[in-house]
Order: structure tokens, then sequence, then C-alpha cells
């Protein structure tokens, strides 16, 4: 009998029967019937669309729901044996954690010992213990060196890292996490996956994750569930759920999977090792090389923007820092470009640079005239009609640019979070395009964050509609004659590979690799594609052209 | 930007000693300075509260709140010389103002006004010094047993203030990187959007709070970090400098009067209670006794660090010659 199952035996971490919700006035239910059993020391992954139901069923498995969030709720939830319905969040603190996509408003305390030593003194723990356990679960993060720090000093990584040691420091049997890696670069958002699976496999903490991108995360579960407008469509293995997807819900397959599928080989897999076994048994070891993509001619037009030897120096919180160590970039007409780079590397302080937020001290750049849709877009959106944000002709041709003519009468909070994102574009554009003429450069910091699959692939063909890709511009119809220099900030590899021809790798302020985008995201491990980490071909980074190699060695 | 005033944990005897003896310590600098209106024993107030700042490693944080106060105190003497005609020293008649009347500019009025900007700059220098230098959770956590749901109004305050700085300079690049024929963003509507962001931000917070058992009536146990070996040094410090304002003030120190001519004491108790307000801003002074050793280099002086380094070195020799491990 296997350890999992032997588990199994044992009380469930988590058992949900017969759930329904409805948040206070919402027109419909948020979750409906659920019900699933989590075994101790499992990990499960929850997969699904924006607004399936995810966030709100980890929610009610931490009592946030209904306790704090009110509302109308059926059924039974049990955590480790406790009634989540009758029990309170607090009362539920010592057999569940609950880590949010958000760390900023994760922590409460100064210091990051008083931030994971607080539930332990809400419980009324003993010095020691408090001190022990905060030792032990610093120690299990690789955090005993953040300890003496104040929590706003922190990277977006190690904050993340820190709400993670305060919700395991009870050393709860369940843990539940909304996006974690959501505001992540590749590299520490792996680094958390596989320290979830360590202590999942160490501790014996049962694990449930809801994630978008399950390239990431799908080989370290046990298990996979998917949750379709707000039910459970599916409970199984991450094996099975790959065949699901494929006939249920394209968006939600992994790369690798789509790779497979596209390729006609079984059985998808379900990680990168899992898909190189397969393709070492079925005889494919080392497909041919394929060309690298096309790399734009330096000569074509003029720049749009131009940095030689850029240095920019920003207050970091302890002291002032070279953010930006002597930049040297140029960005033509009708680029695609994806900057990418760990948290903290200095994409967005360029993209900033670029826009007039900061000040070189050093170097020279040239931008003509450039629009940059920061982080969060809903801050761009401060009127109650859209019409209203935008009024005039520059306003509507804006609108229209982005698609939202249609909008003009609409409240921007009941536009989908997409419909924002482009209306917040075209605040950023209005006035800056030349008549129909898009400015110079468009520039989007971190678009994807917490996007489902599907909102992705309208953003890519808007983008590349942007940029005056002809395949791309009916999304915006637009007349506009000279394309915009499109520069995407972005952790997100696989998005990367949908929309940029160009990728330029940051490194603590210095470019670090600037080539061709099939080049750059084949050429390395965290800044890869899944396809690039399955086949390993200078190339070859999308699903699409990683099949048709595969096809040609088969056939 | 990080506030010059938030404070950073860092080692000292100010920042280890306990948040009752730092606030008994630099709240008796600002009792000082509210009880006395002597320019030179306000000044003194000043100067400690400065003092103690950059003894504590705060030099960042007693420098801002040094120009702050500073200026709020050349305002103060240059609004109280605008509105006050008291004193006989005119040293400028400015003629008839709308709604002032007639300005006449006294020495006397500047010199009290002088002596207001004084009393606010030392307070607000000694809360800059407090602010950066008392961890705020040690704080809340002292008056957790106390009051519970002030403490917990406390913690929200203090973690979303940061937050809502962050998500104001926030909303301000965005205001700045609307395209130019985008409807300008009025004070009104950003000042809504930073109030509806701000209660989003605190239900967050408070969701935190409460998963993290605020809401539990468990028995306190007591702090790990209740009790410095500094807090008698800071009590007794609070202790002299109040018993010397007290007795001063008995005694005639606050010798000062403004109108209808300046008259500023500096008698024996005055200086006297000067002399011990400012020498109390040397109460953060890290010192461990040393003493001279000779080595085969030379003379050098030993810390008690490196003292207590030397003793557990001859203690593992010794316990080396006597063949047992010492753990």
């Amino acid at each position: 009998m296997s350890e999992l199952a032997i588990r199994r035996g044992a009380a469930p971490a988590l058992e949900v029967r017969g759930l329904d919700y409805s948040y206070p006035r919402a027109p419909r239910p948020a979750l409906v019937d659920v019900s699933l059993e989590i075994a101790p020391g499992e990990f499960v992954l929850l997969a699904g669309r924006s607004a399936s139901g995810k966030s709100t069923l980890l929610k009610a498995a931490c009592g946030l729901v209904p306790h704090f969030h009110g509302g109308e709720i059926e059924g039974e939830v049990r955590v480790a044996e406790i009634d989540a319905l009758a029990a309170g969040p607090g009362e539920l603190a010592a057999a569940v954690g609950y880590l949010a996509q958000d760390p900023e408003t994760q922590v409460v305390s100064t210091t990051v010992a008083a931030e994971i030593e607080l539930p332990l003194e809400m419980r009324g723990d003993a010095p020691a213990d408090r001190a022990r356990a905060v030792e032990e679960v610093a120690l299990a993060l690789a955090i005993p060196h953040l300890l003496d720090r104040a929590v706003d000093t922190l990277s977006g990584g190690e904050l993340q890292r820190v709400a993670l040691a305060a919700a395991l420091v009870t050393r709860p049997r369940l843990i539940l996490l909304d996006e974690p890696t959501s505001q992540l670069d590749p590299v520490a958002g792996d680094e958390l996956i596989w320290l979830l699976r360590r202590l999942n496999e160490e501790w014996g903490v049962a694990v449930l994750l809801a994630e978008h991108r399950l390239e990431r995360c799908l080989a370290a579960a046990d298990r996979v569930m998917a949750m379709e407008d707000g039910a459970v469509g599916f409970d199984g293995a991450p094996g099975e759920f790959l065949a699901w997807s494929q006939v249920n819900d394209a968006a939600l397959s992994t790369p690798a999977a789509r790779l497979f599928s596209l390729a006609g080989i079984e059985p998808l897999p379900v990680g990168v090792r899992d898909a190189r076994q397969t393709l070492r048994g079925t005889g494919i070891g080392h497909p041919p090389h394929v060309a690298g993509g096309r790399v734009p001619d330096p000569r074509s037009s003029e720049p749009v923007l131009s940095a030689k030897n850029l240095w920019v120096e920003l207050d970091r919180g302890e002291e002032l820092r070279d953010v930006l160590r002597g930049i040297d970039l140029e960005v033509r007409p009708g680029e695609r470009v994806a900057l990418m780079g760990r948290n903290g590397a200095g994409k967005s302080t360029l993209l900033r640079t670029a826009a007039g937020l900061h000040e070189a001290v050093a170097g020279k750049l040239d931008v003509g005239s450039i629009a940059l849709l920061t982080q969060n877009p809903s801050d761009y959106l401060v009127r109650e009609r859209v019409g209203d944000e935008l009024p005039g002709d520059a306003g509507m041709e804006a609108l229209r640019v982005v698609g939202l003519e249609h909008a003009a009468d609409a409240d921007p909070r009941d536009l989908s979070g997409g419909e924002r994102q482009r209306l917040a574009l075209a605040i950023a554009l209005a006035g800056r395009m030349e008549g129909e003429l898009l400015p110079g450069v468009v520039a989007l910091d971190e678009p994807t964050r917490g996007m489902d699959r599907a909102r992705k692939d309208d953003l890519v063909t808007l983008i590349r509609g942007l940029a005056g890709d002809v395949a791309f511009v009916s999304h915006a119809e637009t007349k506009a004659t000279r394309p915009a220099a499109v520069v995407v900030a972005t952790h997100d590899v696989e998005f990367a590979s949908a929309f940029a021809e160009r990728v330029v790798l940051l490194g603590e302020g210095v470019v670090i690799a600037d080539g061709p985008m099939e080049e750059i995201l084949s050429g390395g491990w965290y800044f890869a594609t899944e396809v690039a980490r399955v086949l390993d071909l200078p190339g070859v980074v999308t699903p699409e052209k990683g099949a048709a190699v595969l096809r040609g060695e088969l056939g | 930007m990080r506030s010059p005033f938030a404070y950073k944990p860092r080692r000292g005897p100010l920042q280890d000693a306990s948040p009752g003896a730092a606030v008994a310590y630099l709240g008796a600098i600002v009792v000082v300075a509210f009880l006395y209106l002597n320019p030179l024993v306000l000044l003194a107030a000043g100067t400690a509260a400065s003092l103690a700042g950059i003894l504590a490693g705060v030099r960042g944080a007693v420098r801002a709140a040094l120009r702050m106060g500073l200026s709020l105190a050349l305002l103060v003497a240059a609004v109280n010389a605008l509105v006050t005609s008291r004193g006989e020293t005119v040293i400028a008649r400015l003629g008839d103002w709308p709604l002032f009347g007639r300005v006449d500019v006294t020495l006397e009025a500047i010199v009290a006004g002088v002596s207001y900007g004084l009393l606010a700059a030392a307070t607000i220098v000694a809360f800059a010094v407090y602010s950066a230098c008392v961890d705020p959770d040690r704080v809340l956590r002292a008056l957790r047993p106390f009051a519970g749901r002030s403490a917990l109004t406390a913690t929200l305050v203090s973690r979303l203030v940061p937050v809502a700085a962050v998500d104001a300079a926030r909303l301000r690049d965005a205001s700045a990187l609307r395209g130019p024929a985008a409807a300008p963003v009025g004070k009104a509507p950003l000042a809504r959007r930073l109030l509806a962001g701000s209660l989003d931000r605190a239900v967050d917070v408070a969701a935190t709070l409460e998963l993290r058992g605020y809401s539990l009536n468990a028995p306190r146990a007591r702090s790990r970090h209740s009790h410095s070996r500094y807090d008698r040094r800071f009590y007794a410090v609070a202790a002299a400098v109040l018993l010397a304002a007290i007795a001063g003030k008995l005694l005639g120190a606050d010798d000062f009067q403004a109108y209808p001519t300046v008259a500023i004491g500096f008698g024996p108790a005055t200086l006297a209670v000067a002399a011990v307000v400012t020498a109390s801003g040397l109460a953060p002074l890290r010192h461990g006794p040393k003493r001279r050793i000779h080595s085969a280099d030379g003379p050098k002086s030993l810390s008690v660090r490196d003292k207590s380094a030397r003793r557990r070195q001859e203690l593992d020799r010794s316990a080396r010659r006597r063949g047992v491990a010492r753990v």
C-alpha cells in the first residue's frame, strides 16, 4: 500500500460536501454543489479559468467564506475534522494556512520575525516554543537571513516567502495557495513550487494550489481539480486532466501537452521529464537543428526608442542603488519586444524611465512618443463612464484602436478584466496618437498578472495588431499606417513566446541577452518555454513549431 | 521611497530597550519642552533629542525632523511677528495690510515665535527618533493586553499607512501617464479612488489579521523581548530629567518673558536644567568598559564583545587542558 493510500485512510485534511455559496448581492452563485476530499499529505492543483470559483473555494476552506465575506452558504466544509462553517478563520488557523496572490496585504507586522511569530502569539504559545517554531520555519523556507529585516524592504518574492512562513508556522495540516507565483519571476516561481513540494513531502502538509500557469506546477501535483462555473468539472490524476482539457477546455492545457497533441504523440506529458522520457521511448532523441527567428534589420528604420549607456539610480528602501547600469538598447517601429529578467532586474525601471517617471543619472535616452500601461490598469480608471475618461475625437480614436468604441457609455466597473485593461491602454494612448497614427512606443508592464490563457490570447492579438502585424489588425481595425513598437515587461515566458519577436533579457540592471525570441527563449532553463525545455532545440519554443519538427521526424 | 522616519531594525541601546523605557526617556524630553518656554532649555531639549537619534544611528530621521521642525519654527516665528504687535522694540513698520491691519514687527514677537517654534521642533525630533528607533510591533504587543481593540486599530493603521502611500504613488504615476487627450484626473476623483482602494486594502489586511488568529481570546504569553538590560538606564535618565525639570521650574529656571521686552534668564538653575537635559541625549550611547591590554603588537583596547570571545577561548583552552569537552 502506498504512503498516500495509508494517509488517505486518516481523517481528510479537507472535506467539502454539497457546497453552494453566493457572495452578498451577487447575481449568481460562486460555488455550485462542490464536493471534494483532500487526503493528508496530498498535493492538489486547482485549475480553472478566471472567475471559475477557485479563490472562493480556497476562502471557504480557510473560513473567510462566509465568516469574513458574508453571503449565503449551504453544505459542509470540514478542515482536519473542524467544522469550518461553525468555526471562524481564527480557530481554523491552527489547522489551515492561507496564502493569497498579493503579498503586500498579507503582512501586518514591521519585521519579518514578528510577522512569523504573530499567529503563535495569538494562540498563546510560550516564548521558547515560539522562538523555536520561528527558527524552524525560517530554516525550512531558507529565510533565516531575513528575520531581522523590516518587511517594507523585502522584494516581492521574499515577501511571499515570509507570508508563507507565517501561514506555515503553526504547522497546519493543510495549506491553501491562491496563485502565489503570479507576481514572481520564473526563477522565484519555480523555487516556490518545489519548496511547497518539499514541505509537502517532508512535513506531510496537504497542499491545495490554485494556479493559471499549470506548466509550472503540474509535475509537482498528485491530483488536479478543474473548476468550471463554480462547480468541479474534473477531479483526477494530472495525466488524465491533460486528456480531459484537450476535449473540454484547451485553454487549460499545458504547452508540452499541446506539443504532443499536435504531434499526435501519447500519453500527454505532465512535465518536462515526463515528455523527454516519452520522446526517448518513441525514438525521437535529437530532432534536427532548426533555424532561429527573424532578426530585425537594424538599418530598416529610425529607432523610436534609443538608450545609450543609460544609468538610473533609485532609492530601494535601504539605500540608493543603481537599478539600470549602462543600458544600450534600440527599438524600431513595428518591433514586438519582450523585456525579461528576475524581479528587480530593472525591467519596470527601464519602461518608467522611458515614460519620464524616473530621471536618468547618466547616459542618453531618446524616446519619441510613448504610452505606458503600468501593472495595475485599474489605477487609470477614476470615472464612472468610459466616455468621461476619454472625451472628444481623440478619446474615441483611442477607444477604437483598442476595440472598445462600443463601450463609451459603459461603467468601467462593468467591463471584464481584459476590457478594463484595454480601456486603461486607451487612456494612455489618448492624445499621443498623431491623428490615427499610433505613438512610437506602446509599453506594457507585467500585463498578464492573474490572467488565464484565454485572456492572454486576446492580449497577444491586441499587441500584434498595435505592432502592425497584418494578420492581427482586425481586432482594432486600425487605419494606422505607422505601426508602434510594442515593449512588454513580463515574467511569463509562454506569453512572451506568443507575442514577441525579440527578447531583451536584463540582469541586475544590464542587458545580458538581446536577440530573436526563438533564440533567447530556447537557450536557457528558467527563461525558456516548456517546449524548449522538452525538445532542447535552438529556435524551437512554441508547441506549433515543435510539433512540426516532431512530425517531420516521425514522418 | 522609504520614509526616513520608518522603523528600521538595528541593534542599539534605544532600539533594544523595551517600548516603555524608550517612551519614558523620549517622553521626558518632550515633557521638558512643554514645561518650559525658556529658549535655552528648549534648545537643550531639541539638542538632547537630536543627540539621542544620532547616537541611536538614525541620522536620516534626525536630519529630516530638524529640516521639518526648523522650517516650522521659522514659520511660527514669522506668523507670530506678523499677527502680534505686542512688544516695545519695533524693528519694522510694514503699514496697513488687508486682514492683518497695521503690522509692526517687534523683536519680542519674533523671540516669542522662536520659542514656540523651538518647542515644536524639539517635539518633532523626539517623535522622529521614537518612530525610527522603537519597533511598533513591540509597542502593539505591549498594548494588546490592556487595549485589544485599540491595538487592532493601531495595527491596521500602521500597516495601511505604508500600503496607502504606495497606492497613492501608483495612482500619481498612472495619472501622469494618462494621454494628453484623456480627461485630466482632478484631486477629488483621485482622492475618491485612493479612498476606495484603501478600503479594499483594509479589508485584505483585516482578513490577514483574522487568519493569523487576531480575534482569538487565547491567553497572552509573555513577550520574548519584554525587558532589556538598557531599560534601567533609560528609566533612570527619564526620572533624572523630569526631577531636574520640576525642581528647576520650582526654583525659577523657566525665567523667560517675551513682552513687553525680552528677558531671558541665564541663572544657575536654568543653566543646570539645560545641562541635565542636554546630557540626557547621551543615554543611547553604546559603550563597553574598555581596558588596556598588552599584546605582542603593542597596546590595544578590547570591547566587552572582544572580552567575551576571549573569555570563551580561555575556558576552551582550560577545558582542553583538563581533557573535558565544554559545551
